[in-house]
């Protein structure tokens, strides 16, 4: 029995290396060949590699956009990776670093708030866009096309559109006696009053949003044309009286009860689905959440932002998220990647309009114009939410969100949880700026 | 000549040792010992993305005047002293109970103590942080028995916020640890115990006269482990709480990735702070190994 | 009175398992779910599984991030344990100075966080032309301090007597190793598989960076495809990490038996 149990041991351990010895053998020139089948697309001068992120949306825009350019091209061929943005932001910063850019993609798109951070940390991977005249950008709205200008320089195709919205429930909203009408071009204040009303007669929050980010605080912020930095770059925080109105106001908030916060991102989605909020304030693109609680459709409409009310430009229009595409510099098909974004998402009117269904709403302005967008939306009580949309879109501040953009945020979410603790806000404004300093090395 | 042969002998077998240990050897040398030269080099430089240039020991001066990688050692060193003895000895507590021959459903019980670990993170995380939400299960839970009048946010409070993260590392990491310890007890004969019962020593004693000391080498092991796994701790601080409130649970390894992906990539300074965990791994674990590690 | 405890041994046992495998439980019961309903917190089991799993075969390459998964853990798993348990052994069974030094030398590399070392390890194995390869892929993780530590403890408890008398009966040092050591250490061999099979499945941020082929795909990276863009589907991604945890537990409990049974039996 020993002796059995032991050879049968021995010639699996046996088996298994020799198994593994193989495979290593076999898989090696696997392993070879798909790096020559990299190789061979790599020589293909027909073939664009794009990475990107989510195939419902900005996958399923680039394969709209291979096949308007296959029309006049027709060898033209599209290799679209899937790649979560995070890890696309790990594979720029460890081939930057290591100074090896043949694993990069010809084109990939990039988040709005990290263009300038990158475009500053590794010039040597973004193509200068604007010096190949191949693009128009003044037909783009000038606040989407300032996150990927850096110096003057355009480095970026603009996409999709963070334009911010409220969104509300019209069915309780009626029961405490509002349209949505009466939210809309209003302030703060006059939100902060419907809203303790709304609480009062329902029992439910207008907004609901996450603790540990400072989203609607940037909201706010940029609705007046501030920023958390000045124009030479250096943060201006100390005194930024924009923003220490809007941590008053997010504060007000939140003592009201007329916003609700969760810890995370699921969370938030569930106050929206499970009806335990009325409402909304958030980049377009959270449109797809809302719809996704199909019962509810008809019972939601669309509007725009409460203003900071007695600061700055004043106005009812914002931006959170976004992002814009980035050709390559080191690409040997550079020209080729060029032509194509200059065809489609900078010169098609029929691919923005392939694209609306998904959402994607063109930042690029000769699209807003189609009659895809005054398409009638069910979901939204039969509102013309697509050029609702663009309208806002056009009227959005420009934000200047710097190359330490993500330190600054994430200081400012700090200094709100401990000013809704009871902390001083002038005294947390300097620890903002300190830690910011502290970031950039000063 | 007897004596020259066994000479010969030994030297031998002391070269088969050599041989034995070679491969995993070099490839750790290769795979690990050069890149942390490398990683060395790289924190005496400062400077954006891969514009950098040679810095000295700036970097390591600025760790201490950085008060965000300030607070979060502080909070890993509270996860390490207060999770890990909490966990090795639960861990061992059950490793001895399933170590019983005439305990039934053995497979059952190990395989379900055993699952947290193999359980995927975005699972785990999505549960942890309903389970602890405001209207989640534990509130409803306290708010029924009368313990709490209305349901408490425990992560938005830096003191529950922590605890739910030792918490959660408990639930996760026990069943990982009781497999080493089952593993090591299998190699203690049975027979032992069996005699120490027949001389009716209780639960306790058996703990601690037999299995505790025959089982000191794993113990070992898994104190160091730990002791490296939770200053390297990242999935939770990301995962659970984003290392929120305010920073109150940030871990270094949290605040290290930040800062190379996260924030304008800053890669000298990052090594320079993945050294200092180092230095303290090193130093817990050599006094981890002086006191363990002796052979009697 | 032994009645007693054995009853409370038993309750207390449960209830550590009822609560390890909640987690579990609610993962399945979601994946039976439309997004919706599991946001809204769902507790029993639905009637999506089907419509989930053609909508997650849409979503992802499943069959091919499986076979991927498989063929890196398995090659992964074999080789880390026969590199390392042979160095365990060599560590402990011929144990000097120089060779504890050595160990406790090798014990450093574990302890610098992986970011540190994945700048230059990128450059070097860019310089080897090992990007996107298998190879380039388990290099990093083939030896570590801590499988060749887990193998050197256990061989602590490897009865001296029958080393011995092995060489008396003339078997060469590998050999002993590969006839006596293997089988009689099955379940720290065991145990080392379980965890190392766990590490390889589970591993993402080194694959995710030296890999960059669509075809190279692993269970982890598609669960990640998953959860990005603006709408996650909460349905698919509990069928998709649901997927994604069995094979580990198929695992654990196909290895776990070598737990029951110890040297006693297989050794006299």
């Amino acid at each position: 029995m020993k002796k059995k149990i032991l050879s049968v041991l021995m010639a699996g351990a046996l088996c298994s290396t020799l198994l593994a010895g193989c495979g290593g053998t076999k898989e090696a020139p696997t392993g070879n060949s798909s790096a020559a089948d990299n190789a061979a697309t790599a020589a293909d001068d027909n073939t664009l590699t794009v990475w990107c992120w989510d195939p419902a949306f900005n996958i399923n825009a680039m394969n709209e956009a291979a096949k308007v350019y296959q029309k006049d091209h027709p060898d033209f061929k599209l290799n679209v990776v899937e790649t979560p943005w995070p890890d696309l932001q790990t594979k720029i910063n460890t081939a930057g670093a290591a100074g090896d850019l043949s694993t990069l993609p010809d084109v990939f798109l990039m988040q709005d708030n990290a263009f300038w951070k990158n475009q500053i940390s590794f010039p040597e991977v973004f193509a200068d866009l604007s010096a190949t005249k191949a693009f128009d950008f003044t037909q783009f709205a000038p606040g989407k096309l300032a996150y990927s200008t850096v110096n003057n320089v355009n480095y970026g195709v603009p996409f999709d559109n963070g334009t911010v919205i409220a969104a509300y429930r019209t069915d309780i909203l009626e029961q405490a006696g509002y349209t949505v009408a009466d939210l809309t071009d209003i302030d703060w204040n006059r939100y902060m009053e419907i809203g303790k009303d709304v609480l009062a007669k329902t029992g439910k929050p207008l907004l609901s949003s996450m603790a540990n980010e400072s989203d609607i605080i940037m909201i706010m912020l940029q609705s007046t044309g501030a920023s958390l930095f000045d124009d030479k770059g250096d943060p201006s925080i100390v005194g930024n009286e924009t923003l220490k109105k809007a941590l008053e106001t997010y504060k007000e908030l939140k003592e009201s009860g007329v916003m609700v916060l969760v810890n995370d991102w699921d969370q938030y989605i569930t106050t929206m689905n499970a009806e335990s909020v009325a409402g909304t304030i958030n980049g377009c693109w959270i449109m797809g959440s809302i719809r996704a609680a199909e019962d509810q459709s008809g019972k939601w409409a669309v509007t725009n932002l409460p203003k900071l009310a007695g600061i700055g430009e004043q106005s009812n229009y914002s931006n959170n998220g976004g992002s814009s595409w980035a050709v390559n510099a080191d690409s040997k098909k550079k020209d080729l990647a060029v032509d194509f974004l200059a065809k489609t998402f900078a010169g098609s009117t029929e691919l923005y309009d392939n694209i609306l269904p998904s959402g994607a709403l063109a930042t690029w302005l000769p699209a807003g114009g189609t009659s895809a967008y005054s398409e009638k939306v069910e979901f939204f009580g039969g509102q013309e939410v697509y050029s609702l949309l663009t309208d806002f879109a056009s009227k959005t501040p420009k934000n200047n969100t710097g190359v330490y953009y993500y330190e600054a945020r994430d200081a400012v979410a700090a200094a709100a949880t401990n000013i809704l603790a009871g902390a001083d806000v002038d005294s947390e404004l300097k620890t903002v700026e300190d830690t910011v300093n502290f970031a950039m090395g000063k | 000549m007897g004596n020259k042969k066994k000479l010969s002998l030994s030297q031998k077998q002391n070269i088969s040792g050599w041989i034995f240990l070679t491969p995993a050897t070099l490839l750790i040398a290769i795979m690990s010992f050069y890149p942390m030269i490398r990683a060395i080099i790289l924190s005496m430089q400062s400077g954006v993305g891969a514009r950098i240039t040679f810095s000295g020991l700036t970097n390591y001066k600025r760790m201490f005047s950085d008060a965000i990688f300030m607070q979060s050692l502080k909070n890993t060193f509270i996860y390490l002293i207060v999770q890990v003895p909490i966990m090795l000895i639960f861990a061992l507590l059950l490793a001895s109970l399933l170590n019983d021959k005439h305990l039934r459903f053995k497979g059952l019980f190990r395989t379900c103590i055993f699952l947290p670990c193999a359980t995927s993170l975005v699972s785990y995380a999505i549960i942890f942080r309903s389970l602890f939400a405001v209207d989640g299960y534990i509130n409803t839970a306290l708010v029924n028995l009368g313990i709490l009048q209305t349901g408490y946010n425990f992560l938005s409070n830096p003191f529950a916020a922590r605890i739910v993260i030792i918490i959660a590392l408990l639930w996760r990491w026990t069943g990982y640890n009781m497999v080493f310890y089952l593993a090591g007890l299998q190699n203690i004969e049975y027979s032992i115990y069996e005699a120490a019962k027949i001389d009716g020593a209780t639960y306790f004693q058996i703990l601690r006269k037999i299995t505790i000391p025959l089982l000191k080498p794993m113990i070992l092991l898994t104190a160091i482990m730990s002791t490296n796994g939770t200053l390297q701790l990242f999935d939770e601080s990301v995962n659970l709480t984003s290392g929120g409130p305010a920073n109150a649970t940030i871990t270094m390894s949290h605040y290290i990735y930040n800062s190379s992906f996260k924030y304008v990539p800053n890669f000298g300074y990052s090594a320079a702070m993945s050294f200092l965990i180092l230095i303290l791994v090193a130093v817990l674990a050599a006094v981890q190994m002086k006191v363990g590690d002796k052979r009697d | 009175m032994t009645k007693i405890r054995n009853i409370a041994k038993y309750v207390f046992l449960t209830i550590v398992s009822l609560i390890s495998i909640f987690p579990l439980y609610w993962m399945a019961v979601s994946a039976t779910h439309a997004s919706i309903d599991v946001i809204r917190g769902a507790l029993l089991p639905g009637n999506y599984l089907f419509k989930n799993l053609s909508n997650l075969l849409i979503a992802g390459d499943v069959r091919g991030a499986m076979i991927n998964s498989f063929k890196y853990s398995i090659v992964m798993t074999v080789l880390a344990l026969f590199i390392c348990s042979l160095a365990g052994y060599g560590f402990e069974i011929y144990h000097d100075k120089a060779k504890d030094a050595i160990m406790s030398v090798l014990l450093l590399a574990m302890m610098v966080p992986f970011v540190a070392i994945m700048i230059p390890l990128f450059q070097m194995f860019s310089k080897w032309g090992l990007l996107n390869t298998t190879l380039g892929f388990l290099l990093p993780t083939l030896s570590t301090p801590f499988l060749i530590m887990l193998f050197r403890q256990s061989a602590r408890s490897f009865p001296h007597d029958i080393l011995e008398a092995a060489r008396l009966d003339g078997l060469n040092e590998f050999n002993i190793f590969l006839r006596i050591f293997i089988p009689t250490m099955k379940s720290t061999y065991a145990s080392a598989a379980i965890i190392t099979f766990m590490g390889a499945w589970n591993s993402y941020l080194w694959p995710k960076v030296i890999m960059t082929d669509k075809t190279s795909i692993t269970m982890p990276m598609l669960v990640a495809n998953l959860k990005e863009g603006y709408v996650t589907d909460y349905g698919v991604l509990m069928l998709a990490v649901l997927l994604c945890s069995i094979p580990t537990v198929i695992i654990f409990f196909l290895l776990q038996k070598q737990f029951a049974e110890g040297i006693t039996g297989a050794v006299k």
